[in-house]
């Protein structure tokens, strides 16, 4: 639903890889061509070994790694970490704590320019998008988890990579500080076209972000698909943080009514014949036509196989069954609100499933409270 | 101050200053290489480094003497010229660097493995080579610490007196330092003497400990310098 008109085409990132871990043995095998491309799974699945692998820092990884025309990795090749034109952005920040933002910011430029870039521009550009220019003369034990972890993507993009590799880059924050992160993320993957590879376990930044998704578990490829479909998926379900799912759908402020906010569900600048969604949401958030992500946890979906009337909750949406599966008591539906909006996974019980006589491209309503919907700035 | 107490004071500055710039560099590799990298006999590499620590210094000045001497396997008989070693300040020079170097040594290892080594790597990924990762990461990340093992080197050079005297002598003037003459100046009763060129001695220790204190001190935890 991140669709931009015209859509530029991404290096083929080609990956075929083994490494022996402690625990288990790394085995990845995958072709991307996305703009972004999630890796997620539980933590201890491999993920963090899978990015390092593909930035160089695994020395002992056998296989084949590709980007375009570049070989990284082969039997007779091993191309260190310097060259293979990446921006790495690991969990921790890693800082060079004897350098300003500004020095900090800089460490790539050598290799920039080496590759055509235009610094100067990429950096002014990095500095007004993460919202940098207060912290530029500051030095790095000064700053904040979330400051840092903007100055480190912020480093990444400015040394020109071909691939931006982010490990996580706002797990170690909290959760709230997390959310005010996820626009900068999202503006970076719009202002930037450079192809990323993000891993997370986080189900919202899967969902606001990637293009493509692939599931670990002990280092073997789980499920790889589109993300929504992959994470409504009971397999990959389980593994979501904490098992409470929250359904991302783009989405744009219509403005605000008696302290609640009226969104309208999917992108404005892409037409579609499709009626409009509407919900309303009692938070505020935003100026009318600013984009948000609205974020419904799929245990706060009610589902209606007829019109309810007399409701409190202030949402009912029409909308078809696309699947059911269950695993462990818990089923999971799938439901479509409109051929272009992406659907939307509820949570309900296995006996639900048999009681409301519930199966694909039943037509059923959907009943949502305005109190559990969430709205997050997209940044754009 | 005489004239004499004088040159003593210069020639060893001179001793302990030419042993150290000798000393600094190839020191601080090898910490370097000892803290990052594992190879084969990299125990006894670190064991024969550090054996100066714990050995008596005459007896590493007498193994310099042996290998030094005209018959000994680095002597003028065994190479064709004399390398220059025995009774000069260049003796001198040989015997302090080889006691100061273990705490170079010792000291740039211990200070690099505290460095986060995936800094390093981060530094790679920018596209600096590991040359480039070294000299303008590792070395800057690790400043305070090399400088203060190159103090500690310093001033064990100036008071090296066991591994000196055995193989450059003690003759005043030519490579008589600070600890030989206060020894001289003790064993010939002049006591005199010995006092003022202890309290030289003293004197430079503890301005070598300031600058070391003023150096660990000045920038606080790689704040801003301002």
């Amino acid at each position: 639903m991140n669709e931009r008109t015209p859509q530029p085409s991404w290096d083929r990132l080609l990956v075929d890889v083994e490494l022996s871990l402690d625990r288990f043995k790394l085995e990845v095998s995958f072709e991307t061509q996305s703009q972004v491309t999630g890796v997620f799974g539980a933590s201890g699945s491999g993920k963090t070994s899978l990015l390092e692998t593909l930035s160089g820092l695994r020395k002992k990884a056998k296989g084949t790694l590709q980007l375009g025309d570049e070989t990284w990795l082969s039997s007779g090749t091993f191309l260190g970490p310097e060259d293979r034109n990446i921006g790495y952005v690991p969990q921790e920040g890693l800082l060079f704590p004897h350098l300003t933002v500004q020095r900090n910011l800089e460490t790539g430029k050598k290799r920039a320019l080496a590759s055509g870039h235009d610094f100067e521009t990429t950096l002014a550009q990095v500095v007004e998008i993460l919202e940098l220019s207060p912290l530029l003369n500051r030095g790095i034990t000064t700053l904040s988890g979330g400051e840092r972890q903007r100055v480190a993507l912020g480093r990444a993009i400015c040394s020109g990579p071909r691939l931006l590799l982010l490990d996580e880059p706002f797990a170690s924050l909290d959760l709230p500080l997390r959310r005010r992160l996820l626009p900068f993320l999202n503006r970076v993957r719009h202002e930037f076209q450079i192809p990323m590879i993000l891993v997370t376990h986080d189900p919202i930044e899967v969902q606001a972000l990637c293009d493509d998704l692939i599931v670990l578990k002990s280092g073997k490829v789980l499920v790889r698909g589109e993300p929504r479909r992959v994470l409504s998926d009971p397999k990959v379900f389980s593994l979501a943080d904490r098992s409470e799912f929250e359904n991302i759908l783009p989405c744009h402020s219509l403005g605000q009514e008696n302290g609640a906010s009226i969104v309208e569900l999917g992108d404005p600048t892409i037409r579609n014949p499709d009626p409009p969604v509407r919900l309303v949401v009692t938070r505020s958030e935003g100026n009318p036509g600013d984009r948000l992500f609205l974020g419904i946890p799929s245990h706060e979906i009610m589902i209606a196989t007829q019109k309810p009337v007399g409701l409190s909750a202030r949402n009912l949406l029409p909308a078809r069954i696309l699947s059911l599966k269950a695993e462990d008591a818990v089923g999971i539906v799938t439901v479509s609100l409109t051929k272009s909006l992406p659907p939307l996974a509820i949570e309900v019980t296995e006996t639900t499933i048999s009681s409301l006589g519930l199966q694909p491209d039943l037509e059923i309503f959907l009943v949502i409270k305005a109190a559990s919907c969430r709205l997050y700035n997209a940044g754009n | 101050m005489t004239t004499e107490t004088l040159v003593i004071i210069l020639l060893t500055l001179k001793v302990a200053s030419v042993a150290i710039l000798v000393v600094v560099v190839p020191a601080t590799i090898l910490g370097y290489l000892l803290a990052r990298y594992d190879f084969r006999g990299k125990n006894i590499v670190s064991g024969l480094v550090g054996l100066p620590l714990v050995l008596p210094p005459t007896a590493v000045g007498f193994l310099l003497l042996r290998l030094l001497a005209v018959d000994g396997p680095l002597g003028s008989d065994a190479i064709g010229f004399d390398l220059g070693f025995l009774l000069t300040w260049k003796g001198a020079v040989l015997a302090s660097g080889i006691m100061a170097a273990p705490l170079v040594v010792r000291t740039a290892r211990v200070t690099f493995e505290g460095i986060n080594p995936r800094l390093e790597m981060m530094a790679r990924t920018l596209g600096h080579g590991r040359l480039s990762t070294f000299l303008n990461y590792s070395l800057p990340l690790a400043r305070r610490g090399l400088l203060a093992g190159v103090i500690l080197g310093f001033t064990r050079a100036l008071g090296e007196f066991g591994a000196t005297v055995t193989i450059a002598g003690n003759i005043p003037g030519r490579t008589q330092t600070l600890a030989s003459a206060i020894f001289s100046a003790q064993q010939a009763g002049e006591n005199k003497q010995a006092y003022s060129l202890m309290i030289i001695a003293m004197v430079m220790g503890f301005i070598a400990i300031v600058i070391s204190e003023v150096l660990s001190r000045g920038r606080g935890q790689y704040g801003p310098s301002r």
